[in-house]
């Protein structure tokens, strides 16, 4: 038989049709393909680096596609450019920048406690962590002691964000594997801790609640209720989401051995948090480089060894039980006092310097912040795990199927905000 | 405040820092030029008495007068994190080596660093651009790229208390004062 | 001794320099608003995206006269029974296009198109709690050739306005747009970033404006309410949209 070349994308010209035959033909509003060039996945500049050339050449039966910044799944405006040989992907080439926003300048021109509601919107499932990192490092600079309840009640609105980040993972994993009915029960799981976390900070998204030294509000009886209310039907309610899919032969023999890291290359690619623990190494900066009152507080850090997505998901499952537990032993043992240090109100730390980690549900968020002696940081560099996490996907996906293409990234937990910033 | 990490970072690196290793809280930092990053990074990595394998972060700065590179590690064989600061590269082809040999997740930190600032990490195979549009001329952290109303610098400024810096009255904006901090 | 800060610009600095037309005292000449400033009526720029093939579509750009329909029935026109909707033939409301209306409200199609914080909250807007699919608008199509409308949900940013549009004219008439979310109304708290668009009427028309950052879920559902009533109220004729701020640029 002879061998077919199949055309290259983008040497066929787009496709015309004779005047009166497009079906929207007497639709003016409808764009029409041969009005405009179509997306090209290629770039039209000679390839700049070595990666590039590598990854815009051809071999023999491959093919472009382009999963567009607009697609079904819901990880938000992230552009992959796959290399497919048939069905299975041969390489990706993913590219960011669709909701960069430009954070870290704009917290440049802005007061230390500003900076704490620009930096809400970069993991905006997790925004408590975000928050929390920076928060960390400015206490640093400034040499400012969190009082004990301040603290407890950090990590307890901590734990619960930890909870419902998980439980939309469990919901997302799910739908892109085919899933209809787990992602509407997570979000009911969701919303319940976000109306808690509402009576608690004001807001359900972009919390905007912990504060230089402390945080904004204290727990008052609208939370309290609804988390002893929720708090008494947790576990079932999450062991009949789990139960949906645990034993689903469908999702396990699809996630299982789906996306399988090592651990070297885990280390290799700096990847952290639940998708390091999954591999086997028991990296949780709650332990491993304690923070806060987490010396205080009893709980594992579930680990697993296969290193799949499967292992993955079932490692952020029994975290969510650990974060209950947690939650538990901060009710007990809360301290009273102030929830905020005594601070002037105008920030303005001694020049220098600060790094401060925090462990969040997708790895570690760090912030680097640099003081320069005025009242605005004069740099602060987000380390969001997400960006590092994305990166891991073209190390995993070769080989594997198109449609298991967004099973893997799902399985990863990536937030487009943070990878942006 | 792991003192015993500085002494042996001093005694194995020596005259490559420059100057003394400085602790503050939970961490401790060195500095080095650009030329040593590689071998800094790899001894950090491989020898197991310092065993620095997780790379937490990897930073540019823009001091106003010169350009760092910050990396952040951790080790399981001490208490603190390590902060390495490659220091003194050029405002106008800031350039250092790359740690994608040691850790290939770097290669998109280093084209966020290159995207942001324009710091060339030499050997690293994929140096485009990653946020920006491909065709984006500027480098937007560097603090000759003003926003268009940067309080400080444009001529609107500080019409309310916040948006005026209260910077010490000879300290020149965008500039980073270095201290004993 | 004046505290005027060593680096503010000389005059001649001041001249030199190009600013940004947002800059107090700095007003181009062509963009002074002569008269009032107050903010009386917004202006409404002409749809200059397209136009009909046929002149006389849409009422050849006339207002609706007729606005009562029993009025209407008792007129030539209101008796003819014309149930088909294209731009080509005269839309003055008949009975049918009334229903088409209404049927369009109650069933809209969102597309897929969150792309920021606010899609978490659409997202919640879609599921159990505050269910969507009471007011027939649960399927949120993927593709924009099968849906009505547009609900913009966060940032939009240079790099990602190009796609944006380009799905926006993707999506066959009769369609509509919800900007949702302060970043989509104005810019929001990204207002001054570099690599954003200040709010999606720059380059879109908008229908619905909901604010908030995020707007809760019943928030949106409330812009959502107010989209089927604006369709339900329009009965078939289309007005010209305005595209940009609708603020006069010297406020």
């Amino acid at each position: 038989m002879a061998t077919v070349t199949p055309p290259r994308t983008g040497d066929a010209p787009p496709r015309t049709f004779p005047k009166g035959t497009h079906p929207s033909e007497d639709d003016p509003n409808v764009l029409l393909e041969d009005d405009y060039a179509f997306y090209e996945p290629i770039p039209p500049y000679p390839p700049r680096t070595e990666r590039e050339a590598e990854f815009y050449t051809l071999g023999d039966g491959e093919m472009f596609l382009n999963m567009g910044p607009q697609h079904p799944s819901t990880h938000g405006v992230l552009r992959v450019v796959l290399k497919l040989d048939g069905e299975r992907v041969v390489d990706i080439d993913p590219v960011l920048g669709y909701l960069h926003r430009g954070v870290e300048k704009l917290v440049e021109n802005a007061d230390y406690h500003q900076t704490i509601s620009q930096v809400d919107p970069l993991e905006y499932i997790s925004s408590l962590f975000c928050e929390w990192a920076p928060v960390e490092a400015y206490e640093r600079l400034l040499d400012v002691e969190v009082p004990r309840r301040a603290e407890y009640i950090r990590v307890l609105s901590g734990e619960l964000n930890r909870i419902a980040s998980h439980s939309l993972f469990l919901g997302w994993f799910a739908l892109d594997l085919g899933g209809l009915t787990p992602i509407l029960w997570s979000f009911i799981e969701r919303d319940e801790i976000v109306e808690m976390l509402a009576a608690l900070t004001g807001q359900r998204m972009l919390f905007n609640y912990f504060r230089i030294g402390g945080v904004n509000g204290d727990l008052n009886h609208e939370f309290m209720s609804r988390l002893g209310d929720w708090m008494s039907r947790a576990v079932v309610q999450i062991e009949a989401g789990e139960g949906l899919l645990n034993e689903n032969e469908i999702f396990t023999r699809r996630a299982s051995g789906l996306g399988v890291v090592d651990q070297a290359t885990a280390l290799r690619l700096c990847m952290t948090g639940a998708n390091l623990r999954a591999t086997g190494i028991p990296f949780d900066l709650r332990r491993a480089h304690p923070y806060s009152i987490y010396p205080e507080l009893d709980f594992d850090i579930p680990t697993r060894t296969e290193g799949d997505s499967l292992a993955r998901y079932l490692l952020r499952m029994e975290e969510i039980k650990q974060s209950l537990r947690i939650i538990d032993q901060c009710l007990e043992k809360m301290p009273d006092g102030p929830i905020m240090a005594k601070l002037p109100r105008l920030i303005r730390p001694r020049p220098g310097r600060a790094w401060a980690a925090v462990e969040g549900p997708r790895g570690i968020y760090g912030a680097y912040a640099i003081s320069d002696g005025t009242d605005q940081p004069f740099r602060l560099k987000i380390h969001d795990p997400s960006f590092i996490h994305l990166q891991a996907v073209g190390a995993l996906l070769p080989g594997n199927l198109l449609a298991d293409t967004m099973a893997i990234m799902a399985s990863l937990d990536p937030v487009m905000g943070g990878v942006d910033k | 405040m792991d003192r015993a990490l500085a002494r042996r970072l001093e005694a194995r690196f020596g005259t490559a820092l420059h100057g003394p290793a400085r602790q503050r809280h939970d961490q401790t930092e060195i500095r080095i030029g650009a030329g040593d990053v590689q071998d800094t990074l790899r001894a950090l990595h491989d020898e197991p008495d310092l065993a620095f394998t997780i790379l937490a972060d990897l930073a540019g700065v823009d001091t106003g007068t010169e350009m760092q590179v910050v990396y952040h590690l951790w080790s399981a064989t001490t208490t603190d994190w390590l902060r390495v600061i490659a220091e003194g590269l050029s405002r106008d082809d800031p350039r250092v080596p790359s740690v994608t040999f040691l850790w290939p997740g770097a290669e998109w930190m280093e084209r966020e660093t290159y995207d942001m600032f324009g710091i060339t990490f030499e050997g690293n195979r994929d140096l485009r651009r990653i946020y920006m549009p491909p065709d984006y001329t500027s480098f937007p952290l560097r603090k000759d790229f003003y926003l268009p109303d940067d309080a400080a610098r444009s001529p609107g400024a500080g019409v309310r208390h916040v948006e005026r810096t209260h910077s010490p009255v000879d300290a020149a904006p965008g500039v980073l004062r270095q201290t004993k901090a | 001794m004046t505290d005027r800060p060593a680096y503010e610009p000389t005059p001649e600095e001041r001249a030199a320099t190009p600013m940004a037309s947002d800059q107090s005292g700095n007003v181009p000449a062509a963009l002074t608003v002569a008269g009032s400033t107050a903010v009386s009526e917004p202006i409404v720029l002409r749809n200059e995206l397209w136009a009909p093939a046929d002149p006389n579509a849409y009422n050849g750009g006339r207002p609706a006269e007729i606005t009562h329909l029993a009025e209407f029935g008792a007129t030539e026109a209101g008796r003819r029974d014309d149930a088909r909707w294209s731009g080509l033939l005269e839309v003055i409301p008949t009975k049918a296009d009334y229903v088409l209306d209404l049927l369009r409200a109650n069933s809209l199609w969102p597309l897929l198109s969150g792309l920021a914080c606010c899609a978490i909250e659409m997202m919640s807007f879609a599921t159990s709690k505050n269910d969507i699919d009471r007011w027939g608008a649960f399927p949120f199509r993927a593709s924009p050739r099968q849906a009505d409308v547009l609900i913009v949900a966060g940032t939009l940013t240079t790099k990602m306005a190009g796609p944006l549009l380009r799905l926006w004219e993707q999506m066959p008439e009769p369609k509509w747009c919800v900007a949702m979310g302060d970043c989509t109304c104005s810019g929001g708290r990204y207002k001054r970033s570099y690599s954003t668009v200040e709010g999606i009427d720059r380059i879109m028309p908008v229908d619905v404006y909901v604010p908030g950052c995020p707007p809760r879920p019943e928030g949106l559902i409330f812009g959502m309410m107010k989209l089927q009533q604006l369709i339900k109220d329009r009965r078939g004729h289309w007005p010209e949209r305005a595209i940009g701020p609708t603020v006069p640029a010297g406020v």
